[in-house]
């Protein structure tokens, strides 16, 4: 197989499956996010961010070739700048604090919701336990990321005059370096993926990283969604407390179980109602996370209907 | 004397049923045993269930939707405020009688499938009834009511449970039982036929994991079947801890097979109160708690979480009822388990269909106390 069907075959992948087809960034370039949906992507996007440099170490450290090692190594000192204060992770948190958020608060990472974090991890996890040019390949989303720059830098600058144009400057530093990077991984991967079977595990990597960044987006769509109680509970006042019976099924909340199953009305999001409980609770940290996990656990048990199901 | 609140009470409101399917739980003799109770009869059970603390009561049988009072058997029960659910083989009701039963109360539903498709269903069911299971199951979701599906599995089937997941998310199933079969009344008479190899179980196990990543729904139960576990299964929950069946005729039991274990002294809602069948029964305590258990089982660590597996397979495989579940690893009885599994590879045999003539299957225990 010559090398320019198996890169048509990784640029497909990315045209079929890259996040900027998912619904959340679809909405984020027509303009229809709230305030507080672009806050949610930001502070959870910055965790990601944050493991990208460590990603790259672990590309790093199974690399042989000292030249591969000197075109890698510039992409940890794109994240973390040359000196404290420069770099692309703090470009990100300029972003955080033009979209209006603590920077502080965001580089803590502990509002990071529990289901990007488990994506993220997954990320590193797959890198952690990958040969080298599976861990390229797995990079090559950058193919993808020049593009979606430029159409989220005019979809910001037209949609969203509330954020400071000086935050959008990650956004401007990657329409430089996304293909710069995604060049040298293509030319990594096409030169060493020489059988049949090393390609398909490129292109495996691939699609496993683009579903990785598109379970990201649906942590936080799911995080705005508005749970309420299936149609088919039934509550129980017992002198125990509650019992919310359901088809072969009976689950007993604890007591902060029920104070979050009562915020569950269908009108307030998941970060509404973590944002309530941490309100009513201030002296309890890390309760936001807890509250989402506890939200997933109901929709898995059935006490909450699946969310996106028609009211 | 106290006893545990139960949660869940099986109603057996008969043991007629236009199936008869090679793995039935029922008695063997199931054909002695009369519907006892009328409709005031299972109404008041419903009502004294719901008084110790019952919330879910499993409508089934046999055939439950062959009691002509089924309507006002699901309205006693709603109204003594238990949730009702309906166990069926989906056979038998008219659209419009489902309709009169979700009017009447009727929360949820399963339906029993014995395959992915007809031809295989219906030689399991020995009787030509997967297409009106279909039909059903739309109407079960045209009124809105949450689905469970349910197939048994056994050595016949479960090369094919992809296809009985597809099945289940073509019906819009919530849930899908894959539930291998239980060893007892006419599965025991057919063990040799259903019991699957390791190296089948271990690749419907990977069907079901590959299932599960593809789509959360439906949500899918799926246990390795005792035989092959090498640990028994928690039977219902521990005996009378969380579960009590009422069959046909009033008895009260701890549990579908409990009546095949001989000198069991069990209740009958016909003679006194359910609260005093579940309570005072000598039967019914016959092996709660730990009390009763031998070794290796009562210093086991296990035993909190097994609460001593099955006294009926201990009872049809070893004779004593109070024995270590053969099942087990450790129990003393275990190369009964192990000379069946080795049966089962070694033969290629017919069902019994159950309904067949009593003297079909001479010599297996049709013991009952009825």
């Amino acid at each position: 197989m010559s090398a320019i069907p198996f890169e048509s075959r990784l640029r497909r992948i990315g045209e079929e499956r890259y996040h900027h087809r998912h619904p959340f960034n679809l909405r984020m370039h027509a303009g229809t996010l709230t305030r507080e949906e672009i806050q949610t992507w930001v502070r959870n996007r910055y965790y990601y961010q944050t493991r990208i440099p460590i990603k790259d170490g672990l590309i790093l450290s199974k690399a042989a070739d000292p030249g591969f090692r000197r075109g890698w190594v510039q992409r940890i000192r794109d994240h973390d700048g040359d000196e404290k204060g420069s770099g692309g992770l703090e470009l990100w948190l300029a972003l955080a604090e033009a979209v209006g958020l603590e920077r502080d608060e965001v580089e803590r990472l502990t509002d990071v919701l529990p289901g990007v974090r488990e994506t993220c991890d997954d990320y590193v996890r797959f890198v952690e336990s990958h040969d080298l040019l599976e861990s390229v390949a797995s990079s090559l989303t950058e193919l993808f990321a020049g593009d979606i720059m430029k159409t989220r830098i005019q979809a910001f600058e037209k949609h969203y005059p509330w954020v400071d144009t000086a935050g959008l400057r990650y956004f401007r530093s990657r329409t430089q370096q996304a293909p710069r990077d995604a060049a040298e991984g293509l030319r990594y991967v096409l030169e060493h993926a020489r059988t049949p079977e090393d390609q398909d595990r490129c292109a495996a990597a691939l699609e496993r990283k683009c579903e990785i960044l598109w379970r990201l987006l649906d942590a936080i769509e799911v995080a705005h969604s508005c749970p309420r109680l299936s149609p088919h509970a039934q509550l129980r006042e017992e002198a125990g407390g509650l019992l919310v019976v359901l088809p072969e099924r009976a689950v007993k909340p604890s007591a902060s179980g029920r104070e979050i199953l009562a915020l569950c009305d269908g009108e307030r999001s998941a970060v509404a109602i973590a944002r309530e409980l941490a309100r009513r609770h201030p002296d309890m940290s890390g309760l936001a996370g807890d509250v989402h996990e506890f939200l997933a656990n109901m929709e898995r048990l059935g006490v909450l209907a699946p969310r996106g199901a028609p009211q | 004397m106290s006893a545990p609140r139960p949660y869940n009470l099986i109603a057996e409101l008969t043991y007629r049923c236009p199936l008869r399917c090679a793995y039935c739980s029922n008695p063997v003799a199931f054909r002695g045993i009369p519907d006892a109770l009328d409709t005031a009869a299972w109404c008041r059970v419903f009502r004294e269930a719901a008084a110790l603390g019952v919330v879910h009561v499993g409508l089934t049988g046999g055939e439950p939707t062959l009691r002509a009072d089924l309507a006002e058997l699901v309205r006693g029960a709603a109204e003594a405020g238990l949730y009702t659910h309906l166990v069926t083989a989906g056979t038998t009701l008219s659209k419009e009688a489902l309709a009169r039963l979700r009017a009447a109360g009727l929360r949820s539903v399963q339906l029993s499938v014995q395959d992915a498709e007809a031809e295989a269903s219906d030689a399991v069911a020995g009787a030509p009834a997967f297409e009106r299971k279909l039909t059903f199951a739309a109407w079960v979701r045209a009124e809105g009511l949450p689905l469970t599906l349910n197939a048994v599995l056994h050595r016949r089937n479960l090369a094919r449970v992809q296809e009985i997941v597809a099945l289940a998310r073509k019906l819009d199933a919530d849930r899908l039982e894959l539930a291998n079969a239980q060893y007892y009344g006419w599965a025991l008479v057919n063990r040799d036929a259903l019991l699957p190899s390791r190296a089948q179980l271990d690749e419907a196990a990977r069907a079901v994991a590959r299932a599960r990543r593809e789509a959360p729904r439906p949500e899918i139960l799926f246990v390795l079947p005792d035989y092959l576990a090498g640990r028994p299964k928690p039977c219902m929950g521990g005996w009378g801890r969380r579960m009590l069946v009422v069959a046909p005729d009033g008895r009260v039991l701890p549990c579908h097979a409990a009546a095949s274990i001989p000198g069991l002294e069990l209740g009958n809602v016909k003679l006194d109160s359910l609260a005093a069948c579940w309570t005072d029964a000598p039967g019914m305590n016959a092996f709660r708690g730990e009390a009763w258990m031998p070794e290796p089982c009562r210093s086991c660590p296990e035993r909190a979480r097994d609460f001593g597996g099955c006294r009926c397979q201990a009872f049809q495989l070893v004779g004593d009822a109070a024995a270590t579940d053969p099942v087990c690893e450790l129990a003393p009885h275990h190369d009964l388990i192990v000379k069946a599994r080795r049966d089962a590879e070694a033969c290629e045999r017919p069902f019994v269909y159950r309904g067949g003539s009593e003297g079909e299957h001479g010599g297996v225990s049709t013991s009952t106390d009825a």
